[in-house]
């Protein structure tokens, strides 16, 4: 048999060469930021400062592109193949489902970054038409016959989850933890709430530009957004005698960085969050910094509310999801649409 | 009474002083109250605006991530919403019939009725670059054996990288006949022409191909470059079980006036192909157009003490082919050499020896529509599909075309019998087509062919006149 090497080898060649071909061409230099509703003025702000100092380090462009909407549902996104380079949710639950659901990040996720993987926190309180006409003051006022609430869907919206626990958590103190009470509480809260949007920045416009409702239960962050862009003479925020301690988590999405090549990077620019200049654009846009020099630096912002945490009040996302908002839970018993 | 009279004027006049403050204390509650109203009233309306607009976006979301289902005469296809997946359901049938004069005469086929080609196609695309082609067969006769499962006609897959540099992996036609690179059923007669029996047909491989300057089978040039298992002339396999070598075969085709202002050279396609490789083992008969074996080389099940002819060296082809088109008419040729190293590997006369034996084959056909369609080397629609109630007939089309195979004179009689096998064939056919719309197709076809050499049997004596017909739907 006459054996002629350069036949042989044709085919190792030929699939060498078309796979180094498709190497070159799925080349990219971008990052996915998948978020949820009300951080768009905060990373598009955040992306400019870290392509700036990404680039005086490494010499390399970086062009970081924003996916937003209710955390949940941007969630179940990236499970579903949105290829997101970085997450930045609104609840540590929703990125918990990333490892359950598809193990697209190690199960230890939230140990990576310092402060549970939270680089700033936020808080719930509410945002009332200028002058309060229905006199709110605190969460039982939102349960009273012809009080119009507006907030969003907590199957869809982490935000709507944090609004909702914050009003479990002071009826439970209220209520001295009578469940059947506290239960019909929610239930006349959520009574009087005409629309759910699936996200908080629906439920911004829904208040803010719809004029509908006369109270909106809201991120504090999104609040002073709204009382920054609308003007203070037409809106007031109230803080609640009691609220709870929201704590946006972030992380990178390992199977999608390390498919895209994009690891270091993903990993620097959450980094970046925690860093004198991620903090101070953190506190710009509202959000409470972690940095504690920052911090003092607006202290005046942000009020001194009681909080309870999800640790303390809930026993943690992992006991609260399923009890409250999982299929069939509280909130499905409570809430008839 | 005396009470009355004195208190009376005074209630009188006391009643009529207050009923001012009391009208307007009346009117400012109404007032009020129709402002609540109004409120409430405007709140309702504002609800229900902000839930119509939350329906409609929600519509529209989920519009964005629906599949869309069509069907029509391209086939059926289920398709994502951003088109980067999609599901294609295609297929045809073709219904044959042959008819041979002088079928009485011992060697001559039967008449017959067939189903020459029974093909579902599954065809799709993943994640918006990576097509697939599964296409399989279970037309009259069609058998699996160890080196081709012929119900499998074509798997493969597509990486489109870009228009101009793609690969191709799995089960296909290797890139070299013209004909043969034809889809069956797109064909101008019932059965391919000879150069398709010295052309490869399919073979499992990888290829890389590319369109310059427009979409495939329409570009200014086109190339495709692989390495395959190697297949006999005519030839199909899956699996490569006769040797380690491989073939290259490589096609580079061309519309050198697709871009000019001349209307009348615009369809003008030309092309050269080839492939070049090691091949060793079985060989494969040649048969007429009426599909009529008229040689074959010398084998034996007991090669010990008879002839034996196998394939066992080099083999190359070369093949210049083109195509014209314009308006209702078009002309298709093309030429193939083959040579190929071969043994008489058995007993008997030229035990051990070999040849290389050069077989040449070429054709030309010419169509022409009647009804005034315009011609192409692709599907052809009809300007009015039959319906005889809305006076539509189809489109009709007249064919004609001549070729020949010939066997190198060097094959006999070593590797081939000099009386049971012919040196050369000649046929001319004429055709009529009836493409009652895209879908639908009847051929009418007549082929003679002359054989030169073989005497022996009647068959090659008296030569072949074969009607074939066939009734196609595709989809």
């Amino acid at each position: 048999m006459k054996t002629n090497l350069l036949i042989r080898l044709l085919p190792t060649l030929v699939l060498a060469l078309g796979f180094f071909g498709a190497s070159v061409l799925a080349k990219d230099i971008t990052l996915l930021n998948v978020s949820y509703d009300p951080t768009r003025e905060l990373y598009d702000n955040f992306n400019k400062a870290f392509a700036r100092h990404w680039e005086s380090k490494t010499g390399d462009k970086l062009s970081v592109k924003q996916s937003h909407g209710g955390s949940g549902k941007q969630a179940r996104g990236v499970i579903d193949g949105l290829q997101g380079d970085v997450v930045t949710l609104a609840l540590a639950y929703d990125i918990d489902a990333l490892y359950e659901k598809g193990k697209l990040i190690p199960k230890d996720w939230q140990t990576r970054l310092p402060n549970n993987s939270s680089p700033y926190t936020s808080t719930i309180v509410f945002l009332v038409r200028k002058g309060n006409p229905k006199g709110i003051k605190d969460w039982d006022d939102l349960a009273s016959p012809g009080v119009s609430v507006i907030t969003p869907n907590p199957k869809t919206s982490g935000g709507a989850r944090w609004n909702y626990l914050a009003a479990w958590a002071w009826a439970a103190q209220k209520f001295n933890n009578d469940e059947v009470k506290v239960k019909d509480y929610i239930a006349r809260l959520f009574k009087n709430v005409p629309v759910l949007d699936t996200g908080a920045r629906g439920s911004t416009t829904t208040f803010v530009q719809r004029g509908i409702g006369d109270v909106f239960i809201s991120w504090e962050n999104e609040a002073f957004l709204a009382v920054k862009e609308y003007g203070a003479g037409k809106f007031e925020i109230v803080n609640p005698s009691l609220s709870i301690l929201a704590e946006p988590p972030v992380t990178w999405v390992d199977r999608v960085v390390k498919k895209r090549g994009t690891e270091a990077v993903a990993r620097a620019y959450l980094e970046y969050l925690y860093s004198p200049e991620g903090q101070q654009i953190a506190g710009k846009h509202f959000y409470r910094p972690r940095l504690a020099e920052v911090a003092a630096k607006y202290k005046n912002q942000f009020p001194e509310i009681k909080l309870v945490t999800i640790d303390g009040a809930f026993g943690g996302w992992a006991k609260a999801q399923p009890l409250h908002f999982g299929e069939g839970g509280l909130f499905d018993q409570i809430y008839k649409p | 009474m005396q009470f009355k009279q004195t208190f009376l004027p005074a209630v009188l006049v006391g009643g009529l002083a207050s009923a001012p403050t009391l009208f307007a204390d009346e009117t400012a509650d109404t007032i009020k109250d129709l402002r609540n109203h109004i409120e409430q009233l405007d709140q309702k309306v504002r609800i229900l605006e902000r839930k119509t607009e939350l329906d409609k976006e929600a519509a529209s979301e989920k519009a964005k991530t629906a599949a869309s289902v069509s069907a029509g005469a391209s086939g059926f296809s289920i398709r994502s919403a951003d088109t980067n997946f999609v599901l294609k359901l295609r297929g045809y049938i073709q219904a044959d019939a042959r008819f041979y004069a002088d079928d009485h005469v011992a060697g001559t086929a039967n008449d017959t009725f067939l189903l020459r080609r029974v093909r579902p196609i599954l065809e799709g695309t993943v994640f918006e670059k990576y097509d697939f082609r599964l296409m399989l067969d279970f037309g009259s006769g069609v058998t699996a054996s160890a080196a081709n499962n012929a119900y499998v006609q074509d798997a493969y897959i597509t990486a489109r990288f870009l228009p101009q540099f793609q690969v191709v992996a799995g089960k296909l036609k290797e890139p070299v006949g013209l004909e043969r690179l034809q889809s069956g059923a797109n064909l101008l007669f019932v059965e391919r022409g000879y150069p398709t029996q010295l052309a490869p047909n399919r073979d499992v491989g990888v290829q890389i191909q590319g369109d310059f300057d427009g979409a495939p089978g329409s570009s200014l040039v086109h190339y495709a470059v692989g390495a395959f298992n190697g297949v006999a002339n005519g030839g199909s396999g899956d699996i490569d079980t006769a040797d380690d070598e491989k073939d290259i075969a490589a096609r580079l085709f061309a519309h050198p006036f697709k871009n000019t202002n001349v209307d009348a050279l615009r369809g003008l396609g030309l092309g050269v192909a080839g492939t070049y490789g090691d091949q060793d083992g079985a060989l494969r008969t040649f048969t007429s157009i009426g599909l009529q074996r008229f040689f074959g080389y010398l084998t034996s099940a007991t090669p010990a003490t008879a002839p034996n002819v196998v394939a066992n060296g080099i083999h190359w082809r070369l093949a210049p082919q083109g195509y014209y088109y314009f308006g209702q008419f078009g002309v298709f040729g093309e030429y193939i050499i083959s040579n190929q190293e071969v043994q008489q590997a058995g007993a008997g006369a030229g035990a051990g020896s070999f040849a290389k034996l050069s077989h040449t084959a070429w054709q030309v056909a010419a169509s022409y529509f009647l009804t005034g369609e315009e011609n192409s080397f692709k599907a052809v629609t009809p300007k009015k599909p039959f319906s005889p109630v809305n006076g539509g007939w189809g489109a009709w089309e007249i064919a004609a075309r001549v070729g020949e195979l010939d066997v190198d004179d060097d094959a006999f009689p070593i590797y081939a019998s000099p009386t049971a096998s012919a040196t050369k064939a000649f046929s001319w056919g004429v055709g009529l087509n009836w493409h009652l719309n895209k879908n639908v197709k009847v051929n009418l076809n007549y082929d003679q062919t002359d054989f030169k050499g073989g005497a022996a049997t009647d068959l090659l004596a008296k030569g072949e006149k074969a009607i074939f017909t066939r009734a196609q739907i595709s989809f």
